[in-house]
């Protein structure tokens, strides 16, 4: 056997071990939930002033009878995965709210290619404008375009003719400027988090600066890029590495109407969002370098007059969510009334540009709570079914106590309370496993990738590295009083069979 | 005797099953006495209506008219949880086939009565004085070494003694047993009966024992005799 083998074998005993420790773990938490269960009991007793029968008969009755862990073992699941799975979906919905507001600030102004012979728009009166009013706390103009990456000795014909890593080729070059931009958006964040896979900028205030590791004696100033940390590591970059951005510009004489234009520019690290997306397909860079790029011009000359150097307007307000439809109402006017944009202009929420997503994502959650609502609707169903089937069996029993003095609505209760335990537990149980469960899920995934060697979430196909997870203290109250509260309905249905029955049947049913 | 009060009188009971939407008539106006201390043993053969007629004394099955009255007060004219109270309070039931409950012990099974009269707080503030009574009674009735034990782990007799026990628990005034020893053969039986007995004098219990013995009625104080419905001598002389 060797090295490797051997390391494999451990880390599956390692993970057999891990799974009996937590099997063992959970096995205690159950019995623990019992126990709390039949503290609660003992408690809720005697507030109620129930027959003593009810209590001890129904518990009686839920331990003796093995069956009753069906409906017990059905509540749990159906709370249980109706809690991590809404959490992991409120998870998803937070994230991806909060990745796609911190790339894109509160509101965006969408700025659409000039034609020549049009002027450009003006940034910086935009801008001016934009700051002046006093709801906005920082804006920053950007200037996107897209691009094609290579690099020197690259491979990019071959990542061209495959689809899965065509994608590092094609990319979004987005112009910032540096200090705006730490302002309105997650820019400084996405510097300082530590890479994954990439190489942090070596000095995150002066982010564009020339890396250390750019020999600067080849005397060629070349303007610097920094790309996400998966784009990155797609093209295996270190710092100070160049690479070439090949991008469209328009060429009236071209046949087509636009010709390609490329440039090397030196890397000078790496950033990492929170959004996936974002580090496999973006590359930052200074907005004056991107409109000399594009408009012909060397490194270091002046911008041309005329050149277009902005495409968009970010915009952070320092409270969205007052200040939202009065701004977004208010500042377009503003701007058009200046005449600095026009009707081709738009100036939109965060929520609205990626508005296709959003819901995409809550119709998803909610989808998934109805269906595993129906998950718990089976389980009330067994509880249902169990319940009845106990009646039927107990004939005689509720005969015996009529008998000695039970009113029917004795008997009701008596099963009623067993729905109660089932409930109880199973949602008790099911909600604590749930929430555990939400809390705990990147650790499991990676765990149980590790030990069944599969990858269960394909963090390269969610946008994420992490599976997130919310769990809204309302929704598994509310989770857990709708799973009680229906097992409690369809409990009463046998129960109110039971105290129906005719004692002389009953007792005559030998 | 004759001195003692009644306790339990059926006056002109009836009763009838509808069956394919017709009547088919049990009881045809029976009467019935029973006074303080008194042992009635009540005969006759099957179809009788034995059963209906001693359902319907220990307010389980409402006659079609007719009254029942329990230490002088009307019992089918009483609610349900007022009925329910009586039988609770005044009346003990053994049954032929015992009927104990299978996930309780033979000590909680003596207990029901208790279990069922009182409520969850007052039940666990009595708990150990209950257990000790229970206790008490089973093993007086031999059962010593089966306290514990649940009624699948015992023979028919100690399971009837486990059900005689479980009527007296309460000191219930009515001892309504029947064909106690019907599923016991005669040994086992004898010694069940010995006990009822026994008991029955002790406390001063009314007993209406349901039995087709005669040799058992013979030990009786007195004997009614049930035919199609109708009673003869059921009211003391």
């Amino acid at each position: 056997m060797n090295e490797t083998e051997t390391l494999t074998e451990v880390t599956k005993s390692s993970a057999l071990l891990d799974l009996a420790l937590a099997l063992g773990g959970f096995a205690l938490f159950s019995l623990l939930v019992v126990a709390v269960a039949y503290v609660v009991m003992r408690v809720l007793f005697l507030a109620i002033p129930a027959p003593a029968v009810v209590r001890f008969l129904s518990w009686r009755y839920l331990i003796h009878r093995p069956t009753n862990l069906i409906g017990v073992v059905g509540i749990f699941l159906g709370v249980g995965a109706l809690i991590m799975i809404l959490s992991i979906m409120t998870g998803f919905l937070e994230q991806t709210r909060t990745s796609m507001r911190g790339s894109l600030s509160d509101m965006i102004l969408l700025l659409p290619g000039t034609e020549a012979p049009r002027r450009p728009y003006d940034a910086q009166k935009i801008l001016e404008v934009v700051r002046a009013d006093p709801r906005v706390e920082a804006a920053s103009a950007h200037l996107s375009w897209p691009c094609f990456l290579t690099r020197e000795g690259g491979n990019s014909l071959l990542m061209l003719s495959d689809p899965q890593r065509s994608r590092h080729a094609f990319v979004q070059l987005a112009g910032i400027d540096v200090e705006d931009e730490k302002t309105s958006t997650e820019f400084h964040a996405s510097l300082v988090r530590p890479p994954t896979y990439g190489e942090s900028v070596a000095d995150p205030t002066a982010p564009f600066a020339p890396p250390p590791e750019y020999d600067s004696s080849m005397g060629i100033p070349r303007a610097s890029v920094i790309l996400g940390d998966q784009l990155f590591a797609a093209h295996r970059l270190r710092r100070g590495d160049f690479v070439t951005l090949i991008i469209p510009v328009r060429d009236p004489q071209s046949e087509y109407g636009f010709a390609a234009k490329e440039r090397e520019f030196v890397v000078a690290g790496s950033f990492r969002s929170s959004e996936n997306e974002m580090d496999l397909e973006r590359i930052y860079v200074e907005r004056g370098q991107l409109a000399r790029f594009m408009a012909g011009a060397n490194e270091e000359d002046e911008l041309p007059r005329g050149a277009m150097n902005v495409s968009q307007v970010l915009i952070k307000l320092r409270n969205y969510e007052t200040d939202r439809d009065a701004t977004q109402l208010e500042l377009y006017d503003a701007l058009k009334d200046k005449r600095l944009i026009d009707s081709s202009c738009q100036l939109a929420t965060w929520e609205e540009f990626r508005g296709p997503l959003l819901g995409a994502i809550e119709n998803e959650r909610v989808l998934l709570g109805i269906m595993l609502s129906l998950v718990l609707l089976v389980a009330c169903f067994t509880v249902f079914a169990i319940l009845s089937m106990m009646v039927s069996e107990k004939r005689r029993d509720i005969g015996i106590l009529t008998a000695l003095g039970a009113t029917p609505r004795l008997s009701l209760m008596v099963f009623l309370a067993i729905g109660f335990w089932d409930a109880l537990i199973g949602a008790f149980l099911g909600a604590c496993t749930g929430v555990v469960l939400a809390l705990k899920i990147d650790g499991i995934e990676r765990w149980l990738s590790a030990a069944l060697d599969v990858q269960i979430f394909n963090r390269n196909v969610y946008i994420f590295d992490t599976i997130p997870s919310v769990v809204e203290p309302l929704a598994v109250g509310a989770i857990v009083l709708g799973a009680f509260l229906c097992t409690l309905l369809f409990a009463a249905i046998p129960a109110w069979r039971a105290a129906r029955l005719d004692p002389v049947e009953a007792l005559r049913n030998e | 005797m004759s001195l003692q009060p009644i306790v339990l009188r059926a006056s002109a009971v009836k009763k009838a099953y509808r069956i394919a939407r017709r009547a088919l008539p049990i009881l045809h106006g029976c009467d019935l006495e029973l006074a303080r201390g008194e042992r009635l043993a009540l005969m006759g053969p099957s179809g009788a209506g034995k059963s209906t007629f001693l359902h319907v004394l220990g307010l389980l099955d409402r006659p079609d008219s007719g009254h029942v009255e329990i230490n002088g007060a009307d019992a089918w004219s009483m609610g349900v949880d007022g009925r329910a109270r009586l039988r609770n309070a005044s009346l003990g039931f053994v049954f032929q086939f015992y009927h104990l409950v299978a996930e309780l012990t033979a000590v909680e099974n003596v207990l029901l009565p208790s279990l069922i009269g009182l409520n969850t707080f007052e039940f666990d503030r009595r708990r150990k004085e209950l257990d000790g009574r229970a206790t008490e009674l089973l093993v007086r009735f031999g059962l010593k070494e089966r306290l514990k034990h649940r009624p699948t782990q015992l023979s028919g007799g100690e399971r009837q003694r486990v059900a005689l026990a479980r009527a007296l628990f309460h000191d219930p005034p009515i001892l309504i047993a029947d064909e106690p020893t019907g599923n016991l053969d005669r040994e086992t039986g004898e010694k069940v009966l010995e006990l009822l007995f026994e008991e029955q004098a002790r406390r001063q219990l009314s007993l209406l024992l349901v039995t087709h013995d005669e040799r058992l009625a013979e030990r009786c104080e007195r004997v009614a005799r049930m035919d199609a419905g109708r009673i003869q001598n059921g009211l003391r002389a």
